[in-house]
């Protein structure tokens, strides 16, 4: 298999984490004997699974085209792995050069809209196109004259690291004893300004009101911090609005766990991998019922979905509520979203391409 | 005949499906079966499955659906009647298997069982139907050759759904309502949606002669069985004498006449003046049936005129001793069950009226079962497209194959005499569409025409809709492999496009809406089999006098010879009528068929939208 990749070994976000997984979860189920990915970005270290080599990265656009193409050329290629829209024109390209299989992976905000003709005749031409979320999959058949058996939903993964524990000590270093937790783990990027953070900051005032001692911890990093500083200060709640920063995973995983309600009202979730994070550290979540957030919160079966104008009034009700089992709430998450299940439906996609058609 | 559905969550993701949904979409389908009901649940409640019952062989309950097998592996739903039975029982108990039922429901369990999917090609008869494999923990879904049954399923890449309507599946609420472009443009291109699209992007119809399977792993693609071309380029390959066309007409129909009689409740025929229904109940009587009620609907405005089919219908009844029972449609009854008939179309049809009100006559009469006629002009050539066609590609042909001739001439002409494009449309795009036999059908059978969507309909979603439907090639892929003879082509075109898409659907709906089976002998797989020879040696007129003379008492040469000259129905008249007086319009519009249609065609895909207003301004 050829991975023609934006960024996956020694890359990071959520795309990256993706593509590892799903790399991954091939070599280990051994439906894959030998992956060579093919990435434009590894800014990390890189540590490579058995039967997965990566070249050196390479940004410029060109410059990876033909290196792409030239390692295609040099290799025995059954399968070609696209590990983004942006991408799947080269792709296809490989796929007709080497007569190979093609598998193109959607995730989010960048599959949504119509995509231009020429990646949409690559999307087209793929013999498999995975999505991550039911939403990612109805925009891409919206736009794609490609039968739908061929488009399959393959949602994110959460990583074995989440899980429940103890939250007492996390909660008195940062302060929260006897307090109302809200959590929300993303970018602030001012130019995709939809992960919501803004919406749970406009609400604190309401929740305040309604006797709720509210704080609101803020994990990420991201040039619109400023804005939503600013947007604190505006609703006199600066002192409840915690900005944390980008942390270390430890830390990621004990202020999950240390949160009273993961809440996310998000309007442009390709799946939401921090919900399953949230939940398998044992801490309920919130999300907008719109996007692929459905499909993280299992339709308001594993989390709670809610329309924008519910937001304060279901917020306040979840923080009424006692804290439900975290294991069991953790076990529920691994039942549809874990490793297992992951590497399973990985090898499905497999399987699928080696059927006769 | 029945109302079937299901719903199975395949991904490991996905919540469990809900009783209430199962429910909700199985009761939407009432009408299809409303002598019983039931559902059935896998152990582990992924997979659902949902069943209303028309009970037409083996009556009692033991033949109640969901089926399950003696080892609880499989578990069926079936929409349709399996006409081969008595035959695959046979050769069943033969090989040790035990019936516990009379009902061809258990053979289908039995034949899965020994054959797997394999078994689509040992049935005979028309059928849906979907069987879910406890070991496999998979669905096995199949549609008859001809699509007479309709399959539609859902899948929003977690769960999977099927039932045998789309309101069905709408009405169950999770499926989406996205509009599908394709479907929409197929609609004003054809006057009805070709599969395997609907109006909902979500929603797809399992297409005729396919088999599905869905398992953990996701629904796969529908896989053919059954190719109209195929079966047509053997028999073109195996030529017979003219001389032979008589005695093969004769003893196909009868052998597909005699099979479509199995039934435990009495089997009626809608009688019409022409030849296809009066030899067909002929043959009833020469394959052994005596008690017939043949049901003929005439109207009240033609009563005592020439156009009345009623006299004519009521001598071949006599002819063939049945009971004959007339049923008068007046315009007031038209407009009456106007609203019944948008809502009972599941899908928008510019047809399917008349089959309503026959359907009606026999449901009055108390008939479960009725014979239709329905597929002799596909088989024998009735159509003028049988003529026409070919006419029109040996005229026009060599000139539209020339590139961009076509397009430019239409532009001309359509700039030089703007009247045509008004009051002849389909002219403007003889030289542009009768360059291929699949462009030249769908000159002669389009509602629209490409060009002219942009000014009926969204032209973003004329564009998207083109793009995706693909008509020509489409169209095209139903004359694979190549045809050499004309008839054959023709007989392809009309029964893959027309008849599939449009007849045998308004058929379904009209019938179901009054809980009557509608059989259809001359659209059998066996048939066409065994016609395939003579079929391209067929002229004018040769095949439809070959089926008058194939009951043992032949039709009279009164009734051959009144019946060329054709019949008038009035309905058209009426749907112009309300059309225009829905829409308000003052203009005086021109009344040719195809425009009418074209004018009636708003109605129905508004359906569900006509306001009361409309309405009222309709009838009144």
């Amino acid at each position: 298999m050829l991975a023609i990749v934006s960024d996956a070994f020694g890359g990071r976000g959520g795309i990256a984490q993706y593509n590892r997984d799903f790399l991954g979860a091939l070599t280990e189920t051994g439906a894959v004997s030998r992956i060579t990915v093919v990435p434009r970005h590894a800014p990390d270290e890189v540590v490579l699974p058995e039967g997965i080599e990566q070249t050196r990265p390479r940004s410029n656009r060109i410059i990876y085209s033909v290196a792409a193409i030239r390692t295609a050329l040099l290799s025995h290629v059954d399968v070609v792995f696209c590990g983004h829209l942006y991408m799947a024109p080269l792709a296809a390209l490989i796929k007709r050069l080497k007569r190979a299989k093609l598998i193109v992976q959607t995730h989010g905000i960048e599959a949504w809209p119509r995509p231009s003709k020429v990646q949409r005749a690559a999307v087209e031409s793929a013999d498999l196109v995975l999505c991550v979320s039911r939403h990612t999959r109805a925009a891409v058949l919206s736009w794609a004259a490609i039968e739908p058996e061929r488009v399959l939903v393959l949602p994110n993964t959460v990583r074995e690291a989440f899980t429940p524990g103890d939250r007492a000590a996390k909660r008195a270093s940062l302060g929260m004893e006897g307090r109302h937790v809200l959590l929300s783990v993303g970018r602030m990027d001012s130019g995709q300004r939809y992960k919501g953070q803004d919406r749970v900051i406009a609400v604190i005032p309401d929740l305040i009101e309604k006797g709720y001692d509210v704080h609101y911890l803020i994990v990420g990093e991201g040039d619109d911090r400023a804005r939503l500083e600013a947007l604190a200060r505006d609703n006199n709640v600066n002192e409840r609005v915690h900005f944390l920063g980008p942390i270390g995973l430890a830390s990621l995983v004990e202020t999950y766990r240390a949160a009273d309600l993961f809440a996310l009202p998000s309007t442009g979730e390709g799946f939401g991998i921090a919900f399953l994070e949230a939940m398998a550290s044992g801490t309920p979540a919130l999300g907008l019922a719109i996007t692929g957030a459905v499909d993280a919160l299992a339709d308001g079966e594993l989390g709670t979905v809610v329309s924008k104008s519910d937001l304060v009034a279901t917020i306040a009700h979840l923080l009424s509520q006692p804290k439900p089992d975290p294991i069991a709430l953790a076990t529920a998450v691994r039942s549809r979203f874990g490793r297992k299940q992951f590497a399973a439906g990985a090898d499905a996609v497999l399987n699928r391409l080696a059927e006769p058609s | 005949m029945c109302g079937i559905n299901g719903i199975f969550a395949y991904h490991s993701a996905s919540s469990a499906p809900k009783e209430t949904e199962l429910v909700t979409t199985r009761e939407a389908m009432r009408v299809r079966g409303p002598d019983g009901l039931g559902t059935w649940w896998s152990v582990d409640r992924r997979c659902g499955l949902g069943h209303r019952r028309l009970s037409i062989i083996d009556l009692s309950d033991r033949a109640s659906q969901p089926m399950t097998s003696e080892d609880h592996r499989f578990v069926v739903v079936f929409n349709g009647e399996i006409y081969n039975y008595p035959q695959l029982r046979t050769e069943l108990e033969n090989d040790g298997v035990r019936f516990r039922t009379t009902s061809d429901t258990e053979a289908l369990l039995h034949l899965y069982a020994h054959h797997g999917a394999e078994m689509v090609h040992r049935l005979r008869g028309m059928f849906a139907f979907a069987i879910w494999d406890e070991v496999r923990r998979g669905l096995f879904l199949a549609r008859d050759p001809y699509g007479i049954k309709p399959l539609y399923t859902a899948t929003d890449g977690w769960t999977f759904r099927f039932a045998s309507q789309v309101k069905a599946l709408l009405a169950g609420g999770p499926v989406s309502r996205d509009p599908e472009p394709a479907g929409i443009v197929g609609f004003h291109l054809f006057g009805s949606v070709p599969e395997p699209f609907t109006l909902y992007r979500d929603i797809r119809s399992l297409p005729a002669g396919h088999t599905q399977w869905v398992d953990g792993a996701g629904p796969r693609e529908p896989k053919a069985f059954f190719n109209l071309a195929e079966v047509l380029a053997k028999g073109v390959a195996q030529p017979v004498p003219l001389a032979e066309v008589s005695e093969r007409v004769h003893a196909g129909v009868l052998d597909s006449v005699r099979a479509h009689l199995l039934a435990d409740v009495e089997v009626g025929i809608f009688l019409s003046a022409g030849i296809d229904s009066g030899a067909l109940l002929g043959m009833m009587r020469d394959a052994g049936q005596h008690e017939i009620s043949a049901v003929t609907l005439a109207f009240e405005e033609f009563r005592g005129t020439p156009e009345d089919e009623a006299p004519l219908a009521a001598k071949v009844s006599k002819q063939y001793g049945a009971r004959h029972i007339v049923r008068r449609l007046s315009e007031r009854e038209f407009i009456a069950d106007l609203p019944a008939i948008v809502e009972a179309m599941d899908q928008p049809s510019i047809d399917g009226v008349n089959t309503w009100f026959v359907s009606k006559a026999a449901k009055e009469a108390g008939l479960k079962v009725a014979i239709s006629g329905l597929g002799g002009d596909e088989l024998f050539g009735g159509y003028p497209s049988f003529s026409d066609l070919p006419r029109w590609r040996r005229r026009f042909g060599a000139f539209a194959a020339i590139p961009g001739l076509g397009s430019v001439a239409r532009r001309v002409i359509g700039a030089l005499a703007p009247g045509i494009s008004y009051t002849s449309p389909k002219v403007l795009g003889i030289l542009e569409y009768s360059g291929s036999w699949a462009g030249t059908y769908m000159l002669r059978r389009g509602l629209f025409l490409p060009h002219e969507l942009p000014h009926v309909m969204d032209p973003e979603l004329a564009r998207e809709g083109m793009r995706r439907l693909k008509p020509l090639s489409r169209v095209a892929a139903h004359l694979k492999p190549e045809l050499k003879s004309n008839n054959t082509r023709v007989c392809v075109l009309e029964s893959a496009q027309y008849m599939r898409n449009q007849l045998l659907r308004d058929a379904d709906w009209a019938g179901m809406a009054h809980s009557v089976e509608i059989r259809v002998p001359l659209v059998d797989s066996k048939l066409l089999r065994t016609l395939a020879p003579v079929i391209p040696v067929l002229g004018p007129g040769v095949g439809k006098t070959a089926l008058a003379r194939s009951p043992a008492v032949p039709l009279r040469e009164e009734t051959v010879i009144r019946t060329k000259t054709g019949f008038g129905v009035p309905t058209s008249a009426w749907m112009d009528a309300f059309a225009t007086r829905a829409t308000h319009s003052t203009i005086r519009e021109p009344d040719n068929k195809g425009l009418v249609s074209r004018r009636w065609s708003r109605i129905v895909l508004n359906g569900p939208g006509l306001t009361q207003n409309q309405l009222e301004s309709g009838a009144s």
